[in-house]
């Protein structure tokens, strides 16, 4: 009953009602773009954080925010891309995606699913609230001891952060068990789990490391809560307690976080460009493995956020080398998505756009990685805007551009509906001209001694052209999004094509109508090899294996 | 869509790997706790070095107690596997008993030894270490409360008890945890 009707089995009325029939759905593919649209909205509020973080860093001395909203908006930035945004978009997409892609008809545990959701959406409202109560966490989403203990953040601030991560982590813990027990256990008969897309197997290892590191900042958020509000000295530096403490647990997490981010992204990157290079992934099983042993190293590389806290010479040289090591499997599906690319007949869609364009970004930001990654190197540019410019390279020139390439691509699958190419690629170009403007004089910056974290600078510090510029480039990227927005609208008012497979895809979610009916299948076709789809479609040209 | 083509593909029930998956999340967590502990055991001189032997006689009478619950935690899936319903009611009430009395003597410890959360390390770690174990604990006696309500009303058969597995393990693990804790608190 549950499943057929899609919503929770008590709720008569959901059937009738539109707004009762999505806020009590237990479809996954509704939950997909609940989360989708949600998470989408909070990434625009924490654009318009960052213009404003651009505002007030234009020019020297320049008070569009002063010091104390600033810090508010920088952090509140961090903590809604990867809370709200990021990591919930990677989890909208996996729920629309993986039941489809493995021939499932739901989730394993509906339910539960819908709770993730649901969690979500108030962790986010929870955060945000704290705006009008007090003011906004301020000390950056790293929230270092012991600038969180009471005597330097009194009031709430702080109490909000650690509440709402401790909301916004236990659902991300639900939605990856879900994702990790859906993929064991309800693929479609003959796809083994070395046939699963790529996708699929990028969310699998992404819900793995979740479940693992997740765990650490939720004791993190609790002994900083049990330090503020019972008077534990955990990380209280004054009675005896430790900042290193809080560092070490914080980027246990810390760090593995940054590969959920990428992961899902690198998954829609082994989906699209094989499609519209018309290929096969080249080096499937060496990108699976590759993937997983990214998922072990993340583990491993935690302190490389500590170098500069006076670690000994044992742990730099471990940490330095650990961070070096993670660079190869990385590399590795760099070199396979341009070995797919390499011959095959590529089309120019603006979804191959962007996934084109994340390879170029994210190797941008993957060599700045190993520049950091060199405990002297980094000793000299840590804390200064080389390693914004870094991170955002891999944040935003790679899971951002790694998105949008799953968006364009999945969204005739959502909707019926093929986004309008020529708005699409319009965007795609104002997107990179406008990061590109933002970023790469971070790195100029950065060496030049521009501290982060910071409100303002001096006027005769010689930084204030570039900090124009990259405020210019900030509000290019966001006429980029604006496109973007205006392409969903207008192509949302069109009437519905419901072209089921328009790339002539690989893999089995276009073996269903766009979108897909409640159910998902009416029926399978045999999955015999990773491309059962094509299989079908081109018996001729079958994937022997 | 045919029901066929969808069999769970290791072989198990969902609701047992997703466990194993929650237990593995869990040792994670504990795992970060304890590492807190000794970071910090380091750091503060420990109230238990050196202490008499006495002052084990309550987190020692604990252990005894789990262990026994552990005992007829496993008499009451071994009930649930044979479809001795009386004997499953039974032996989930005793262990949900035995689990709550060991919170009890978790509240008599903390308060008898007169510790704060904020006097120095220890108590502190005690409050948080042990409060989240019993807090585990405690989730583990909601389960079986559920587990002995739903026997009385004959949900289970030989082969259909997932929720007794499920509870066992969850129950054993909670122990195995206490039994971590209680080494590297108290004996070493």
């Amino acid at each position: 009953m549950t499943t057929q009707t899609g919503t929770f089995p008590y709720m008569r009325r959901a059937e009738k009602s539109k707004f009762l029939s999505w806020a009590l759905t237990t479809d996954h593919k509704r939950i997909g773009i609940l989360y989708l649209v949600t998470a989408f909205f909070f990434f625009l509020v924490g654009g318009i954080e960052a213009l404003l973080i651009r505002l007030q860093l234009a020019a020297p001395g320049a008070e569009v925010l002063g010091p104390d909203a600033y810090n508010q908006v920088f952090t509140m930035h961090g903590m809604t891309m990867i809370f709200l945004g990021a990591m919930p978009i990677a989890i909208g997409f996996a729920n629309y995606m993986v039941p489809l892609m493995i021939g499932a008809k739901d989730m394993v545990f509906p339910k539960l699913n819908a709770l993730s959701y649901w969690m979500f959406i108030f962790g986010g409202i929870f955060m945000y609230s704290s705006f009008l109560l007090g003011g906004a966490p301020d000390k950056g989403w790293f929230a270092y001891a012991p600038m969180t203990m009471p005597a330097y953040s009194p009031g709430m601030r702080m109490d909000f952060w650690a509440l709402g991560v401790i909301v916004l982590v236990v659902s991300s813990t639900v939605g990856s068990i879900n994702i990790i027990v859906t993929i064991l256990q309800m693929r479609a008969r003959g796809m083994r789990i070395t046939q699963v897309p790529m996708f699929v197997w990028n969310m699998l290892i992404t819900s793995f490391i979740g479940v693992f590191a997740f765990p650490s900042v939720l004791v993190a958020a609790a002994l900083l809560l049990l330090d503020r509000q019972l008077g534990t000295q955990f990380f209280n530096t004054g009675a005896g307690g430790d900042a290193m403490l809080w560092q070490h647990i914080f980027w246990f997490f810390g760090h593995p976080e940054v590969y959920i981010l990428i992961l899902p992204a690198m998954g829609i990157m082994s989906e699209v460009v094989p499609v519209f290079s018309r290929k096969p992934l080249f080096g499937f099983t060496i990108i699976a493995f590759s993937t997983a042993a990214i998922g072990v190293l993340s583990f491993m590389v935690w302190a490389h956020h500590m170098f500069s806290t006076g670690m000994s010479q044992i742990a730099l040289l471990f940490f330095a080398a650990d961070s070096f090591l993670i660079g190869v499997p990385t590399g590795i599906k760099i070199f396979s998505w341009l070995a797919t690319m390499w011959g095959g007949k590529i089309r120019f869609t603006t979804s191959m756009l962007f996934a084109m364009g994340f390879i170029v970004m994210f190797v941008i930001g993957g060599i700045t990685g190993i520049h950091v990654a060199s405990v002297p190197l980094d000793w000299q540019v840590t804390d200064s805007y080389y390693v914004v410019g870094h991170f955002h390279y891999v944040l935003f020139g790679g899971t951002i551009l790694g998105f949008l390439a799953g968006l364009f691509y999945w969204f005739p699958k959502m909707s019926g509906r093929l986004l309008g190419e020529r708005m699409g690629k319009l965007s795609f170009w104002t997107i990179m001209i406008g990061m590109n403007m933002v970023f790469l004089p971070m790195h100029y910056l950065g060496l030049a001694g521009m501290p982060r974290r910071v409100y303002t600078y001096p006027a005769d510090a010689g930084w204030a052209f570039w900090n124009m510029f990259e405020t210019w480039g900030a509000f290019i990227t966001a006429t980029g999004f604006l496109f973007i927005i205006i392409n969903i609208v207008m192509t949302l008012r069109r009437p519905a094509t419901h072209e089921a497979d328009p790339w002539d895809g690989y893999t089995l979610e276009w073996a269903t109508s766009s979108p897909p009916p409640p159910e998902n299948f009416d029926s399978l076709p045999p999955v015999r090899s990773r491309r059962p789809l094509w299989d079908a479609k081109h018996p001729d040209m079958a994937d022997t294996h | 869509m045919n029901q066929a083509n969808i069999k769970p593909r290791t072989g198990l029930d969902s609701a047992k790997v997703a466990t194993i998956v929650v237990l593995g999340s869990e040792t994670f967590f504990f795992g970060t706790l304890v590492s807190a502990y000794l970071f910090m055991r380091g750091v503060y001189p420990w109230p238990l070095d050196g202490a008499p032997l006495s002052r084990l006689v309550i987190p020692a009478a604990n252990t005894l107690l789990l262990l026994v619950s552990v005992l007829t935690m496993y008499l009451a899936l071994r009930a649930a596997r044979a479809g001795g319903k009386a004997a499953l009611v039974t032996w989930s009430t005793v262990t949900l008993a035995l689990g709550l009395v060991f919170v009890g003597g978790q509240v008599l410890e903390y308060t008898s030894n007169g510790m704060m959360p904020g006097d120095q390390g220890f108590g502190g770690v005690f409050l948080t270490l042990m409060g989240f174990h019993a807090l585990h604990l405690l989730a583990g006696v909601v389960m079986l409360a559920l587990i002995a309500m739903r026997a009385r009303l004959g949900d289970f058969t030989p082969r259909r008890h997932t929720a007794v597995e499920v509870g066992a393990w969850f129950w054993y693990y909670v122990a195995g945890v206490w039994a971590v804790l209680f080494t590297i608190l108290y004996l070493i």
